[in-house]
């Protein structure tokens, strides 16, 4: 059962991480954009996808913090019931 | 010595000037590129958090705790499942594992992508917009435009649509010409966002520029399946090139020569190894590779479709495995310099062999330059060989492996690469290899000098060459057992001829006339093998012309006239109806034939035993044999100064086999019989549209035979055609002696 537990726990480690990640995804998105725009050669239809992918990105981000949360909150009601 | 002695990395990504490409470096289309390859990274990362959720979601320890703490481990297995399937997150974004990559297969026939997948595609469209830099015709082109927006934009039904008009406004050849530059990219789009799940892992890998297509990127077909049907050991055996090819070798070591060589070679399965003395003295080798030979997807070279398929996608091929045993053959010394070029699948195949650590081993492999050659995921085995890439835009070949110009990864930084484009836009015009020979010749004088530096050490005399015919599997060279017979040495004035002369390939047309038969008399006339068999009270004449493309004695064109007779003595002067059973008989049995009247033949190596094989007073002249299914020409005499043309559309025809033939002439005072024993399918034409036309100003004795006889314009009566035969010839035989 510990395994199970420090498994878990693990997991949320890594989601909470990877939130991080994709909050920093989505900052280089705007930078990537912002570059392209700022040299004037950015394409009509860029700036809605990379929002797009910006906003997704931070959903995730969002999603996968929660998910560490939880998985956190569980790890440690069952070590400390 | 390496080709590659220059310590610092080269790379000649094609800088910008008219003509060539922009570079990953460069500018406006440079900006978008690294914009593009920055994307990659993004989505890479994105999939690698949606492969840790996807992780955690299917852990056996949070499955095992749902029963054991309900009230906990629920609310977390939910906020996992939103994570990874939340469609204004990550997406459906299960990845990993059977049953995560079977639900996210499932997704994505649903129509639902993940976030990676879409970013994805961001960068592809930034990659064509990065193309259209240098090809603005792929966004002003309304059409062309559509079809990458609808593809960009995952409406298939639209992108279908904007297909359709493309191909019919424009042509397949058009169409695809216009897309080559954008190719890979395009169909990566589409695989990426369609709803087959099969093509998504290839779409992957066009977009992450990680490695070879695993599959159609339309179908998902895995690419190693289908090469995995090219089997065979690869077997190179010795050729010889025909007068007029050998000719047109270079006779010194450069560039373009050794491209030109290439081009002579042609697509016909064969492939050259020259040495040159180089400038040093030292004399270095260089092997040749032409690419695909036209014909059959599958057949007995590892130069077909399939082998060029198996060259591109896999190490190893019966191509590059022929090459080898031809390289063999040819007894290099150990440590010997090599340089390999090779020209669309033949550059893939020279790849394969660059990159054979045993091979490399062996010999010195200096240089390798492929011509629109897909080859962007090999590498050499040797990291001090110089290796060179030459594509054009507008090719598609060089982009089957799924990286063209849209490329956006600086995939062998030390190679030296020439992407560039021309005002030829048409492919597969834009493919050959003599069209890359005239842009290297004309367009691109900085490649052209630096690939020629870089040869330097091969510039020199051509010392000796070699040309080897490649094959999947030992091939049945002797046509066992038709062709297994025994053989003899006949001396003739060139030297010793080996007989029977042995054609393992060849095609022939036997065309049959009618006509006056006192004319037909007058040259039998004390030849004792008259009268001629008749047709309709007209006598029966015949015009053999055969291509024995691949023999004993090499290859050579000929052309018989003959009246067709009962045989010496007139058959036995048996009744003429009697005769024409006998005409069916094998040669063996066979006592009527063509008495000749008039031969050509077009190789100063059968010419000069041409009286030994079949008698009386044969020229030498210039022959062209074409023969397809619907029609045939044979044409006698040079260009401007033709003796005969025989040709025009064959008509219907009945399957039936090849013909032996019997020949009878005049030749040391007694009368010859002559034997071609033949196997093969053929085509019995009984209403051939074809005529055959003296040159009016002819004064050849071959075309006077024919004014005496009235063939000038005459169509003939029937046609026997061949375009598949194997024969047998052997020498005549005076029938006093027999």
């Amino acid at each position: 059962m510990s395994a199970d537990l420090a498994a878990i726990a693990a997991h949320a480690e890594v989601l909470r991480a990877d939130a991080q990640a994709l909050t920093a995804c989505a900052e280089r998105l705007r930078e990537i954009e912002a570059g392209l725009a700022a040299s004037g050669i950015a394409p009509s239809w860029l700036r809605a996808s990379v929002n797009a992918h910006r906003a997704a990105c931070l959903q995730a981000a969002t999603d996968l913090n929660t998910a560490a949360a939880r998985l956190h909150h569980y790890s440690n009601a069952t070590a400390h019931p | 010595m390496n080709g590659n002695d220059d310590p610092a990395p080269e790379h000649a990504k094609a800088a910008p000037a008219a003509g060539k490409a922009s570079g990953i470096g460069d500018s406006a289309a440079g900006a978008l590129r690294g914009a593009a390859r920055e994307l990659v990274e993004v989505a890479v990362t994105i999939q690698e958090t949606a492969a840790h959720a996807t992780a955690a979601l299917t852990d056996g320890a949070l499955l095992r705790a749902l029963p054991r703490r309900p009230a906990a481990a629920r609310p977390a297995y939910r906020a996992l499942l939103r994570a990874t399937t939340n469609g204004q997150g990550l997406g459906c974004a299960l990845t990993g594992g059977r049953l995560a990559t079977a639900a996210a297969k499932i997704g994505a026939m649903a129509g639902a992508e993940s976030l990676a997948v879409h970013v994805l595609a961001t960068s592809l469209r930034l990659r064509i917009a990065a193309v259209a830099v240098d090809h603005p015709e792929l966004t002003d082109d309304p059409m062309l435009a559509r079809l990458i927006d609808a593809a960009a934009a995952d409406r298939d039904l639209e992108a279908v649509r904007a297909l359709r008009a493309l191909l019919k406004d424009r042509g397949a050849v058009h169409a695809l010409s216009q897309l080559a530059p954008v190719f890979g990219e395009v169909l990566a789009l589409r695989a990426l966002l369609d709803e087959n799940p099969l093509n998504d892992a290839a779409a992957w890998l066009i977009a992450t520029g990680k490695g070879y297509v695993t599959a159609d990127p339309l179908t998902g077909l895995s690419n190693r399946a289908v090469a995995a049907l090219d089997t065979g050991e690869g077997v190179a055996r010795r050729t010889e090139l025909t007068g007029a090819e050998a000719a047109r070798l270079s006779r010194r070591g450069s560039l373009l020569g050794f491209l030109r060589d290439i081009s002579t070679v042609g697509t016909t399965g064969r492939i050259l190894i020259r040495s040159v003395e180089g400038p040093d003295g030292v004399v270095r080798h260089v092997l040749q590779a032409p690419g695909m030979r036209a014909g059959r997807p599958s057949g007995d070279s590892p130069q077909d479709l399939l082998g060029a398929f198996s060259s591109a996608v896999l190490d190893s091929s019966p191509f590059s495995r022929a090459l080898a045993r031809a390289v063999a053959d040819y007894g290099l010394a150990e440590g010997a310099e090599l340089a390999l070029m090779g020209h669309s699948a033949g550059g893939a195949a020279i790849m394969n062999l660059a990159q054979d650590a045993e091979f490399c081993a062996r010999y010195a492999v200096t240089h390798v330059i492929a011509i629109g050659s897909p080859v962007d995921f090999k590498r050499p085995a040797d990291p001090r060989t110089f290796v060179a890439s030459v594509t054009n835009q507008h090719d598609i070949i060089p982009t089957l492996d799924g990286q063209g110009a849209g490329g956006c990864f600086d995939l062998h930084p030390d190679w030296y690469v020439v992407d560039y484009f021309d005002s030829t836009h048409l492919f597969p015009l834009c493919h050959s290899i003599e069209h890359y020979l005239a842009n290297l010749a004309d367009d691109l004088p900085e490649a052209r000098a630096h690939l020629d530096e870089r040869l330097a050490p091969f510039a020199g005399p051509v010392v000796r060459s070699q040309a080897y015919q490649l094959f999947d599997h030992v091939p049945d060279l002797t046509g066992f057992p038709f062709l297994t017979v025994p053989t003899y040495s006949l001396d003739g004035p060139a030297g010793a001829v080996e007989l029977p002369i042995r054609c393992r390939d060849g095609s022939a047309l036997t065309a049959y006339f009618t006509v006056d038969p006192s004319a037909a008399a007058r040259l039998l006339e004390g030849t004792g093998t008259g009268p001629a068999l008749r047709v309709g009270g007209r006598a029966l004449v015949c015009v053999h012309a055969a291509w024995n493309r691949r023999t004993s004695a090499g290859g050579y064109r000929e052309l018989h006239l003959g009246v067709v007779v009962p045989g010496p003595d007139g058959g036995g002067r048996r009744r003429s109806f009697l005769a024409w059973p006998d005409l069916l008989r094998g040669a063996a049995r066979r006592r009527s034939g063509s008495y000749l009247v008039g031969s050509v033949v077009d190789t100063a190596a059968t010419f000069v035993v041409a009286p030994r094989l079949w008698g009386g007073e044969p020229h030498r002249t210039p022959l062209e044999f074409r023969l397809t299914r619907r029609c045939a020409r044979v044409t006698v005499g040079s260009p401007g100064d033709e003796i005969l043309t025989l040709r025009g559309r064959l008509g219907p025809w009945l399957p039936t086999l090849d013909r032996d033939l019997v020949g009878y002439a005049g030749g040391g005072g007694t009368t010859l019989r002559s034997c071609v024993r033949t196997r093969g399918p053929a085509r019995l034409h009984p209403l051939p549209l074809l005529r055959l036309s003296v040159a009016p100003e002819a004064a050849h004795p071959l075309a006077d035979r024919l004014r005496e006889l009235g063939l000038d314009g005459a169509r003939p009566l029937l046609c026997l055609a061949s375009t598949r035969r194997q024969a047998l010839r052997d020498a005549a035989v005076p029938i006093s002696a027999t």
